[in-house]
Order: C-alpha cells, then sequence, then structure tokens
C-alpha cells in the first residue's frame, strides 16, 4: 500500500486507509480512485497529487538582483499594512492600539478605489504570475538573506496561492455550483480557503485549529 | 530586567484555579476576569501554575525587531502589491467565492507585509509609516486623532 501527497494543501492519500468520508473504501489502489476524485480537503484534482508521504520541495537556481526602492503604498496597502498592526496589537493584549489601527484599516480600504472591470479570469493570471514570478524572486530573496520568517510566510502564502489556483480553475469550468449546498471557510491565519461540508480539525497549511476559521456568509 | 506583566487569556481560561490562590497581591482575582495590571508586579507565579496555559507573561517592552534585507523587503513589496491587487479585484466580484478570496488575499498579504519589516508595531518602520501619514496630505475625513494617539501610546 502506499501514501499520495497533495501537492497543494499537503493531504495524504494512504491506500490502506481510503478516505471513508468521500465514500472510498480501505484498501483502494490509488489508480483505482476515480479519474474525477478530488482532495478532499482543498479539491485539488489527482494530477496534483505526489506519490509517498514528504512534502515535495523545489529548488530554485536562478536569482534576479532588484534594486529598486519600493515604491509608496497604494490605499489598499495601506490598510492592509494597518489590519497587520493591528493584529500584532491585539497579540500584546493592547486592545484600544488595535483599535486605532483597525479604523486607520477601515479608512484605507474605504478610500481604495473598486477595481474596473474585474474577473475571475484576472483573478486566475494574477495568481498565475504570483506562481510563476513573484513567489519564486521572493523565495529567492529569502533563501539568500537566510530570513526564515520571510520563509515561513512565502511557504504559507505559496501553498494557499496554488489552492486559490486549483478553485479559480474550477470555478471557470463549475462556476457557482463549486460552492453550491457547500460551506466556504477561511483560515485567518494563512488564509487557505475550505469548500466543503467536513471542515479539518486543523488547517492543512498552517496547522491551527478550526475555530481559527472564519465562515463565509452570503450577502 | 525587562519588567513583563500577566494577561489572562479569557478564552482559555477554565476559571477554576490556582492563579487565584499564588498570586501575592492578588492582582488575578478580579470581578471581570482581566488581570489587575496596577496590582501585578510580575512574579510569573500565576503563568507556572495555570493549567490550561491560559497566562501570558507579557513585556512592557519589546526587543527590536529582525533586521530585513533591502532585497527580501523588494521581494515582499512586489508580492505584497499582486496581492493587494487581487484583494480589490475580489472586492468587487459578487458572491461568497469572491468574498473568500478577497479575505484569503488579506490575510496573505498581511502576513508579507508583517515580513518585510512591520512585525512589531512600536518599531522605528511602523513609527515612520504613521509620522508619514501626518506628513502626506490626506482627504478630509482622515482620522488624524487615531494616527496622533497611536504614536504617543507606542513611543
Ligand atoms: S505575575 Fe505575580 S503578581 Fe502578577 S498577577 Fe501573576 S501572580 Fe500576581
Ligand atoms: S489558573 Fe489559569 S485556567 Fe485557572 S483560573 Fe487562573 S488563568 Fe484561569
Ligand atoms: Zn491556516
Amino acid at each position: 500500500m502506499r501514501v499520495y501527497t497533495c501537492s497543494l494543501c499537503g493531504f495524504v492519500y494512504d491506500e490502506a486507509k481510503g478516505s471513508p468520508e468521500d465514500g472510498i473504501a480501505q484498501g483502494t489502489l490509488w489508480n483505482r480512485l476515480p479519474e474525477d476524485w478530488e482532495c478532499p480537503l482543498c479539491g485539488a484534482a489527482k494530477h496534483e497529487f505526489d506519490e509517498g508521504g514528504d512534502e515535495i520541495e523545489t529548488v530554485r537556481t536562478f536569482s534576479v538582483v532588484s534594486d529598486t526602492l519600493p515604491e509608496a503604498k497604494s490605499a489598499l496597502e495601506k490598510s492592509i499594512l494597518c489590519s497587520n498592526l493591528a493584529r500584532g496589537l491585539e497579540k500584546q493584549y493592547k486592545a484600544e492600539e488595535a483599535a486605532l489601527f483597525a479604523r486607520l484599516a477601515d479608512f484605507f480600504k474605504a478610500q481604495s478605489e473598486p477595481a474596473d472591470a474585474p474577473a475571475f479570469a484576472h483573478l486566475l493570471e494574477q495568481v498565475d504570475l504570483d506562481i510563476r514570478e513573484n513567489l519564486v524572486l521572493a523565495n529567492d530573496a529569502a533563501a539568500e538573506a537566510k530570513d526564515r520568517g520571510a520563509k515561513r510566510a512565502l511557504v504559507w502564502a505559496e501553498k494557499v496561492t496554488k489552492i486559490q489556483k486549483s478553485i479559480l480553475g474550477r470555478y471557470e469550468n463549475e462556476g457557482d455550483s463549486l460552492i453550491e449546498d457547500k460551506e466556504v471557510h477561511v483560515c485567518s491565519i494563512c488564509g487557505f480557503i475550505y469548500i466543503g461540508n467536513a471542515l479539518p480539525d486543523r488547517c492543512p497549511i498552517c496547522k491551527v485549529p478550526n475555530w481559527k476559521f472564519d465562515l463565509i456568509k452570503a450577502g | 530586567m525587562n519588567r513583563k506583566y500577566a494577561v489572562r487569556s479569557v478564552r482559555l481560561c477554565t476559571k477554576d484555579c490556582l492563579c487565584l490562590y499564588v498570586c501575592p497581591t492578588g492582582a488575578t482575582d478580579t470581578e471581570n476576569s482581566v488581570i489587575d495590571i496596577s496590582r501585578c508586579i510580575g512574579c510569573g507565579d500565576c503563568a507556572d501554575v495555570c493549567p490550561s496555559g491560559a497566562i501570558s507573561m507579557v513585556p512592557f517592552v519589546y526587543p527590536e525587531q529582525q533586521p530585513k534585507v533591502e532585497k527580501v523587503v523588494a521581494a515582499m513589496d512586489t508580492l505584497l502589491k499582486s496581492k493587494a491587487q487581487q484583494e480589490r479585484i475580489a472586492a468587487a466580484l459578487p458572491g461568497r467565492l469572491a468574498k473568500a478570496l478577497e479575505m484569503s488575499n488579506r490575510i496573505m498579504a498581511e502576513d508579507i507585509v508583517r515580513e518585510s519589516g512591520y512585525m512589531l508595531p512600536q518599531s522605528g518602520n511602523s513609527r515612520a509609516f504613521l509620522q508619514s501619514l501626518l506628513d502626506e496630505p490626506q482627504p478630509h475625513k482622515f482620522p488624524r486623532d487615531a494616527v496622533e494617539t497611536l504614536l504617543e501610546l507606542l513611543a
């Protein structure tokens, strides 16, 4: 019996155990799983799985030098910076300061111009760009600087971004039936998106218990 | 020595035990479950006996945050801009999936900006950011008072 690991979220399919939640009996071999079987955690297709129990680490060999200074932050980026600092202050049990930063975050979010001609297809393009370039370059920079904090954020972001890509790809084909009669949750720590009705106990990406997830409601 | 004070997580506290007995000043025994900082002398005894890990000893002064290399900052900033852009697009789309994507991008972006030199709200970077908000022209409803109060509180 072998195991197969989802390259997106790390879910392990163990042939010995099957996947009783979605009606796959114990001892079901990988090649006997239906071709349209999906990862029960993140919905990835079968081909996203790798044989073996260990996480596959990709090796980067190229590196691009960037010596441009960061540009000024947009209103939305300021909002993100403020809501990040609000979180930091919550952790420090500083409620008053956290509330002030949350107010600033709301202000800047409201200041941000809505996107014109928004489309799910644009999200898919941008997610692709992150996977092909932005995450690769950031990973290189973090590795070169031995910055393990940045590396941690990037490991999570890379997984969540790939899961977004898988979700957006399926949404393109299935449309709203993708989430029909299903709950949608977001991990408040890493951004993992769960679609389904059997919320895992822990986030498959950052491992926090599931009370850290937010249920997304309509409207 | 870096002075500390005790903070109780009301969510984790099971409200039945030893921290009430060991505190030399009675700071842990309050009607609203919040430890009385004005009485706490920072001995840490309550945190040691708490069976639920509900009490943290929090420093008054935080250490300097970890330095960030310029190249990491630049690369993280590019990624931040991309995630912000995606949050903006998702925010303009209807439905639960769009909402989840908006939130997911925000959470990643927060983590990315945190790792580009904005971990600690008390840091020089965070204060410089707040100061820049006061120095730049701002629209009329800008909550200037919030920024000023933060600069005072985080001094
Ligand atoms: S640290 Fe010491 S003084 Fe402060 S609340 Fe705990 S036991 Fe009481
Ligand atoms: S010892 Fe811990 S769990 Fe018990 S009452 Fe005190 S804070 Fe709560
Ligand atoms: Zn998570």
